[in-house]
């Protein structure tokens, strides 16, 4: 006997096959994961990933049939979205799991808790983990969680949809912190989530969950289909657009509001595409909308061809006659795209009679015996089947959904489409699919298109123009292709870092629109930040031809 | 064309499970009325006097001042309670949220009242049978309100009607093909909530000799009656059809309740 035998890999499985039911999601896969190791498994909705954790973990989900080897050593399983009680103290629950696995008392493991929120990256000031989860933000929860595995020290860490939901800076800030506490305490570590969700950023190894096999990604599209084509000139002006909600009036009754969206300038030229580019909080919607006026801007001006949007969409004094015939003409220009395509449709009508309003009211021109014909050309362009039209909304799948919004927007032959995150609840290749349809539909009619996103490389790569939101501000506005290359606003350079993967340069999470610092909005996680960024809140500034940027010291490298 | 194959691992979302319950609850409401409406053919085709009639016919003959009475003021109070909804909704766009607000919070207040004890008050102190109606309906519509608000602000916010406004339809039309239509079922549904509310109030003011009159006869008056003479036999018919009334009128409250709900 050899006595010294390399000790086998902490995580390894022979011909592992899972069938639910009668179908394959994973066929004999062979897997090796050493100490110290970082494995990303990436795949679509109900490809099978919570299975193959599960099967790891010895406890897949029920109906799951399992065969072939797995061999693991102690391990630790953190399932999708945490399965945290929502009322119960985050500390006690997550102190009971490490006393279990450690056999500490609740002192003990709430003092290795301690060590492990160092690790995480989390500061002591924000450690309000008496609280239960429900009131504590995601991101908070999640640290919890990864320091929970570190107090533990597994052998190793299995994952499910790690962050998911977070903004993406938060989220691969998270991960990064992870997967180092994984790489020094010799953890073999398995994230397994949606291709978009990130997961593949921090590991050595990634491996995509395809048609019951584990393959090597496909890497995703990286520039545009077509060579973009320049664009004319501008057509929607908008100044000083802002918007406010009133709040509950104050102690003295005074009357009180929250302005999410501050003074935006923007103008977009016939067949240009404009992304912006911001996360939760950025208002990017609010400003998508307010372009549209549904419902209009409480300050500033929308202009379309000449025409104000907004005395169109305010409703008339009493005694006038309404304005009906400006709104529907912009209207019919104008169309929007929604985030939640699904609900954007009335439950209680087919699909196609929604698109028949939509025509019969947008283009009255259309004789009502060409109507199905327009539409059934529209679903057809949109990328659905005509039958699509027959279905109810409740009938259709996200993606589908999603097409069909597509084909609702595109029926009055608009010039502008204005799309909120369309495909936000859709998954990878569903995403990709739905881009490319829209894409070429913009190409196909010349369309100008504004286009909002958490996704920066994603949002860029098909983009003439792309504008950095931060808290209802512009904070950076440039090509696409620099921006993509090189922003300089730290804001801007940590969105095009975690789109790549790598590590953010920014620490904590994204203020709430209540408790906004004063002076600089990034002001305390920014890297650049110094005592004046407290004081005044950055301008806009032209650095370069056409390339804006509001930061005190873009151009001053950080204080050590 | 696109192809959208893989389908989703979690399997599809299965029939809600009130949907069964209330149609069960439906059928066992309508057999019973349908018993009631039939009793007075087990007489022989002679008046029947309740007191000297078998128990379970004199029941039978109960459940028709019951269940009438309950329908009555089932419908009074939802129509009560719907239109407490809407004219708050109605005043939430004319006057300002505030007033919506004070509207709907007065309804969800007076919702954890035991409004049920004005039922016997009233029975004792009106003596009519319509004023009775109107205050047993006015005890279901605060919850009936408070549900119905808050189904119409979840509708008033969805996100189809914001689609129909780029569509540039006049807000007259997002009533009419839009609002009204989504609108019908939740409503019916809060509506629903009225009915075990009134059975209930209606046969407790009843049971104290304090409901309806004894010429309509009632089941919790007979209860009330068989209890205080110590007549078991008397006893069982009009407490049986009592509960399973009530429980038939909860099941159909949830089995509409569960349709309305999306997966």
């Amino acid at each position: 006997m050899n006595h010294i035998a390399a000790k086998p890999a902490p995580v390894e499985t022979e011909a592992l096959t899972l069938m639910l039911g009668d179908r394959v999601l994973l066929d004999r896969a062979s897997l090796r994961v050493e100490r110290g190791q970082v494995l990303a498994v990436t795949g679509g909705a109900g490809s099978g990933k919570t299975a193959l954790l599960g099967a790891l973990a010895g406890r897949p989900p029920a109906g799951v049939d399992v065969a072939g080897g797995v061999r693991i050593d102690g391990h630790l399983l953190i399932a999708q979205g945490g399965r945290l009680a929502p009322r119960r103290p985050l500390a006690l629950q997550v102190a009971e799991v490490v006393g279990h696995h450690l056999g500490l008392d609740l002192r003990g493991a709430l003092r290795r808790m301690a060590d492990g929120l160092d690790r995480m990256g989390v500061p002591p000031a924000a450690r309000r983990f008496d609280l239960p989860p429900e009131q504590l933000p995601d991101s908070l929860r999640w640290a919890c969680l990864f320091a929970m595995a570190a107090a533990v020290g597994p052998a190793v860490l299995l994952v499910d949809a790690p962050a998911a939901g977070l903004d993406p800076t938060v989220r691969l800030r998270l991960l990064h912190r992870l997967a180092d506490w994984a790489r020094a305490d010799g953890v073999a570590l398995i994230l397994a989530g949606r291709p978009e969700d990130g997961v593949a950023g921090p590991a050595d190894h990634v491996l995509a969950l395809r048609r019951g096999r584990l393959l090597p990604p496909i890497p995703l599209r990286a520039g545009p289909l077509e060579p973009l084509e320049p664009p004319g000139t501008a057509r929607l002006h908008a100044r000083g657009v802002g918007m406010s909600y009133p709040l509950a009036p104050g102690p003295r009754g005074e009357a009180r509001s929250l302005a999410v969206l501050h003074g935006i300038d923007l103008d977009l030229r016939t067949g240009e595409t404009l992304v912006l580019l911001g996360e939760t909080g950025s208002a990017k919607a609010t400003l998508a909308r307010s372009l549209l006026c549904l419902p209009p801007p409480t300050a500033g001006t929308v202009v379309w061809m000449g025409r104000d949007l907004m005395a169109a969409a305010t409703p008339p004094a009493a005694g006038e006659e309404p304005n009906h015939g400006g709104l529907r003409r912009a209207r019919r220009d104008l169309q929007p795209l929604f985030p939640d395509p699904a609900a954007s449709f009335d439950p209680a009508m087919t699909v196609g009679t929604q698109l028949a309003l939509v025509l019969e009211n947008l283009r009255p021109d259309i004789a009502a015996d060409r109507r199905d014909h327009r539409i059934d050309e529209a679903l057809e362009e949109a990328g659905l089947r005509p039958e699509a039209a027959l279905r109810w909304p409740a009938a259709l799948t996200a993606a589908e959904a999603a097409h069909a919004g597509l084909a609702r927007a595109i029926l009055s032959e608009p010039r502008v489409l204005v799309a909120d995150e369309p495909a936000a609840g859709l998954s990878a290749e569903e995403r990709e699919r739905f881009l490319d349809t829209l894409m070429a539909v913009r190409d196909r009619r010349r369309l100008s298109l504004i286009l909002a996103t958490e996704r920066y490389g994603e949002g860029l790569r098909d983009a003439h123009r792309g504008i950095v939101m931060l808290a209802g501000r512009v904070v950076e506005s440039a090509d696409a292709g620099t921006l993509r290359t090189a922003p300089l606003h730290p804001y801007s350079r940590a969105m095009l870092a975690a789109s790549l993967g790598g590590r953010p340069a920014l620490e904590g999470d994204a203020p709430s629109a209540f408790g906004q610092p004063a002076g600089c909005p990034l002001r305390r996680r920014c890297p650049l930040a110094r005592e004046f960024c407290a004081q005044a809140v950055p301008e806009l500034e032209e650095v370069a031809s056409g390339h804006h940027v509001a930061c005190h010291y873009w151009d001053t490298p950080a204080e050590e | 064309m696109a192809e959208f194959d893989q389908p989703p691992l979690s399997q599809p979302e299965p029939q809600p499970t009130g949907f069964a319950r209330g149609l069960s609850g439906a059928a066992v409401l309508a057999a019973l009325a349908l018993a009631a409406a039939a009793a007075p053919l087990m007489a022989d085709g002679s008046a029947l006097h309740r007191l000297d009639a078998d128990p379970v016919a004199a029941a039978l003959l109960d459940g028709r001042g019951s269940l009438s009475f309950a329908l009555l003021a089932a419908v009074l109070g939802g129509a009560l309670g719907i239109g407490w909804a809407l004219l708050a909704g109605l005043a939430g766009t004319l006057v300002g949220k505030g007033a919506e607000r004070r509207i709907v919070i007065a309804a969800q207040r007076m919702a954890g009242w035991p409004l049920a004890l004005l039922v016997p008050l009233a029975g004792g102190l009106l003596g009519q049978v319509w004023l009775l109606a109107l205050v047993t309906a006015l005890t279901a519509a605060p919850a009936v309100a408070a549900l119905a608000h808050a189904e119409l602000s979840v509708l008033m916010r969805a996100e189809f009607l914001t689609a129909a406004r780029a569509a540039a339809l006049p807000e007259r039309e997002v009533l009419r093909r839009h609002l009204i239509p989504n609108l019908m079922r939740p409503l019916l549904a809060a509506g629903t909530l009225a009915l075990p509310r009134v059975l209930a109030a209606e046969s407790f003011a009843s049971l104290l000799g304090l409901g309806l009159p004894p010429t309509l006869g009632s089941w919790g008056a007979s209860v009330g009656l068989a209890a205080r003479l110590g007549d078991p036999v008397a006893f069982a018919p009009p407490a049986l059809l009592l509960a399973l009334a009530l429980w038939a009128a909860c099941a159909i409250a949830d089995g509409v309740a569960a349709g309305v709900r999306k997966p």
